[in-house]
């Protein structure tokens, strides 16, 4: 690994060219502008990559081997992995656990799961949804009791993405049925896959791919130093990321992609002639727009170093919901071609109109669906009543 | 602290005072009672009032310094119209100052802009832009009004329709057509052979129908010919479509705000209102749009005050038009959908901001109007 450096102290202009070169010699041509997540198997070579030259944490300071990037400097990533339509590899263990290690896990966890977690040995699935609790997510009911050193895990987690993929799940389970609030008597935990009594099994999606899975928990004795947090305070550690996540989501990049890409069909099908299709294209073209500006002002609260109101819901519904509308359009733009599988060649322009459709439907319901979103605009930001 | 800090700071110094003197104003008595009462009269507003807003400076933001202005941009502009729309302020402010105040100052007829634009700051004189013959036009390139040489001095015959400020105004910028081109012509009100008639608009605020019939004035009175006539248009339209952009968005945001606040009181079936997920979640979609609209604002006039070429102005005047005439419509519509019966009486005002949101809308050129003027202007994806 490449000694970590203090990119913070680069001018802005440096960085950015740096990181730009880097991306342009080092990110496979095949995976640009992806319109699916990245799969472990297929960009470990990116992944070793980024490692190697001391990059696979560009939000983890550089004590942990990150790059320690400050907020600012964070952007300009985020920007250019934009630019360059790289694509998320399976990066929830760097994303999210990682720095939910560093600011709440033990020192001896800290040592046991950061570096393999960085290095990608460690990968990271999130075991949160249950069948009884989707969106009413505290209604959880896998169960981890204490037997000695051990937690005694049963239950059932769903919707885990990338499951199948995964070495480690971090899980929240509740740990005191008794509990007044139902948030109260919930731990957070972190598990090895391979721990007997653990079955996962892939679910199919409607697109036909199995990326999200069930994951069973029978009797799984997983040791109690793999608590993180205090016990029952799991809700707190799991609500830690939230806001950053909801940034993240709510971010313009994947509707620009979609865009991007139903443009060079319609111009391949002479699309910008029809009044019709004009209007709506250049109705989501500006929606994007403007979900960029509102976008960059919560960038400017994040790079400030303060903290994301309740209001940074706005993004994920709207970045989802604009979304969605643009790759409904492309399968309409594609007609009967729209609705076959696979790629298809248009003029020249080669795409496939299907996968972004499916890739946008579940933007709406997973990560606290737009509903949910909704509910919490409505009671925290205008005020209103609870139902 | 580096310049740019310092200018930063001093921005949002300028920015707090203005925001400061919207409040002042506001609470020295023009309310929404006021708007109700000045509706439907002629000219439909008052000029004691307009004085008193030349007396904060307000009429001379966008004039530079040299002709006695404050020489800001279109963020202390907007932040000026914005506030004063939440309680629908009559006075004619973005049709006088910005549309015809900045058409004036694009022009090159330096003498004569000497005049206007200082008269125009200390409120003595309400200049009205009358440009417009057909519904639609967002341009004005071919006017068919013309002017025509007559003893060393022009004759203008023709008529103007749609003239925001157009009742009440002491003179309008005229586009003329002239010797085969195109001409701004400053013709004061007081002219014989001119008249302004009332156009009702649905806010109870009248546009004015402006008839030249054999108007005389020196030639002294061209603003500008031909290219720059063009051009010196161009930039008073779309800086009006941006600052009516803060228009729509002050009008949206009184009237969700009304909505809001209803939904906390009105009680339904032993509960508020705002309990219950249909209106609530489409409360959060109005403001969603609204602060999309804001977001936009922002970002625009920023880029605009840092000094961007006529093709960009013209692309982010559309974009903003857009947005802010399809959201207050949109949010002043469903607002009153949220008060039910009670919003659609005259007595309750959320009706009037609807009506406040479809003129400003209509105004420049509306959503679909704006969305195809984006669509042949802007660049394509890289």
């Amino acid at each position: 690994m490449a000694e970590s450096r203090d990119y913070n102290a680069l001018n802005d202009d440096a960085f950015r060219q740096e990181v730009r070169v880097f991306f342009e010699k080092e990110y496979p041509a095949e995976f640009r502008y992806l319109l699916r997540k990245g799969r472990m198997s297929e960009m470990r070579g990116w992944w070793d990559a980024q490692y190697r030259r001391g990059w696979a944490g560009p939000n983890w300071p550089r004590e942990h081997g990150g790059m320690g990037l400050d907020a600012g400097k964070m952007v300009i990533w985020l920007e250019e992995i934009e630019r360059w339509g790289v694509a998320r590899p399976p990066d929830q263990g760097v994303v999210q656990v990682g720095p939910i290690i560093m600011q709440y896990g033990t020192e001896a966890q800290k040592k046991y799961f950061l570096e393999p977690t960085l290095k990608g040995e460690f990968v990271w699935c999130q075991g949160y949804s249950e069948p009884n609790a989707g969106s009413d997510l505290a209604s959880l009911r896998t169960e981890a009791v204490i037997d000695g050193d051990h937690f005694v895990i049963t239950g059932q987690k769903i919707w885990t993405t990338m499951a199948h993929d995964a070495s480690h799940i971090y899980t929240l389970v509740r740990t005191d049925k008794q509990a007044k609030k139902k948030q109260e008597g919930i731990s957070f935990l972190l598990i090895d896959l391979n721990t007997p009594g653990i079955l996962v099994r892939p679910i199919r999606n409607i697109a036909g791919h199995e990326e999200f899975c069930e994951v069973f928990f029978d009797k799984a004795r997983v040791p109690r130093d793999r608590l993180v947090g205090k016990l029952n305070d799991g809700w707190t550690v799991a609500k830690a990321l939230l806001g950053f996540e909801r940034l993240s989501i709510g971010s313009p990049r994947r509707p620009q992609y979609a865009l991007r890409r139903l443009e060079m069909i319609a111009r391949a099908k002479g699309l910008f002639d029809d009044a019709g299709f004009v209007d709506r294209f250049i109705a989501l073209k500006l929606d994007i727009e403007d979900l960029s500006s509102l976008y960059e002002r919560y960038v400017a609260i994040a790079k400030r170093g303060e903290a994301l109101g309740p209001d940074v819901s706005m993004l994920k519904i709207w970045a989802m919901d604009t979304w969605q509308s643009l790759t409904e359009l492309l399968v309409e733009t594609g007609a009967e071609e729209g609705v076959v599988p696979g790629e298809h060649d248009i003029n020249g322009v080669n795409t496939d109109f299907l996968t972004p459709f499916y890739y946008a439907r579940p933007g709406t319901i997973y990560g606290g669906s737009n509903e949910i979103q909704r509910n919490i605009m409505a009671k925290y930001v205008l005020g209103l009543p609870g139902h | 602290m580096t310049t740019s800090q310092a200018a930063a700071s001093a921005d949002s110094e300028q920015a707090a005072l203005l925001k400061q003197s919207v409040t002042d104003f506001i609470q020295r008595g023009t309310d929404v009672a006021r708007a109700r009462k000045l509706r439907d009269t002629v000219p439909g507003f008052d000029r004691k009032v307009w004085a008193q807003m030349a007396e904060f400076g307000w009429t001379g933001i966008l004039v530079p310094e040299d002709s006695g202005g404050l020489g800001l941009g279109l963020r202390e502009m907007g932040i000026v119209l914005e506030g004063l729309a939440r309680v629908l302020t009559p006075e004619p402010l973005n049709a006088a100052a910005v549309l015809a105040g900045t058409a004036i100052r694009e022009s090159g007829n330096r003498k004569l802009k000497d005049e206007l634009l200082p008269a125009l700051v200390e409120g003595k004189l309400l200049p009205a832009l009358a440009w417009q013959e057909q519904a639609g036009d967002l341009d004005g390139g071919s006017p068919a009004l013309s002017a025509r040489p007559f003893e060393g001095a022009l004759k203008l015959s023709g008529e103007k329709r749609f003239v925001q400020g157009g009742l009440g105004a002491d003179g309008y910028a005229v586009t003329a057509r002239l010797d085969g081109g195109v001409a701004l012509i400053w013709v004061p009100a007081s002219a014989g052979g001119v008249s302004a008639e009332p156009l009702p608009q649905a806010d109870g605020r009248s546009a004015a129908t402006v008839r030249l019939k054999d108007v005389v004035v020196p030639k002294a009175n061209v603003l500008a010919e031909g290219p720059a006539v063009t051009a010196a248009l161009q930039r008073a339209f779309d800086d009006t479509r941006v600052m009516v952009g803060a228009e729509l968005l002050g009008t949206m945001t009184r009237a969700l705000d009304m909505s809001v606040e209803y939904m906390k009181t009105r009680v339904q079936f032993g509960k508020p209102i705002g309990s219950f997920q249909a209106l609530a979640h489409r409360a959060v979609n109005l403001h969603l749009q609204k602060e999309l609209s804001s977001a936009a604002l922002d970002a625009i006039v920023a880029e605009l005050d840092r000094g961007a070429s006529p093709e960009r102005r013209t692309v982010l005047a559309s974009r903003l038009k857009a947005r802010c005439s399809e959201a207050g419509t949109r949010v002043t519509r469903e607002a009153i959908q949220i008060h039910g019966a009670i919003g659609f009486t005259d007595e309750y005002d959320v009706g009037l901001y609807t009506k406040r949101a479809m003129v400003l809308a209509a105004w420049l050129g509306n959503a679909h109007a704006h969305r195809r003027r984006y669509a042949a202007l802007a660049p394509a994806e890289e």
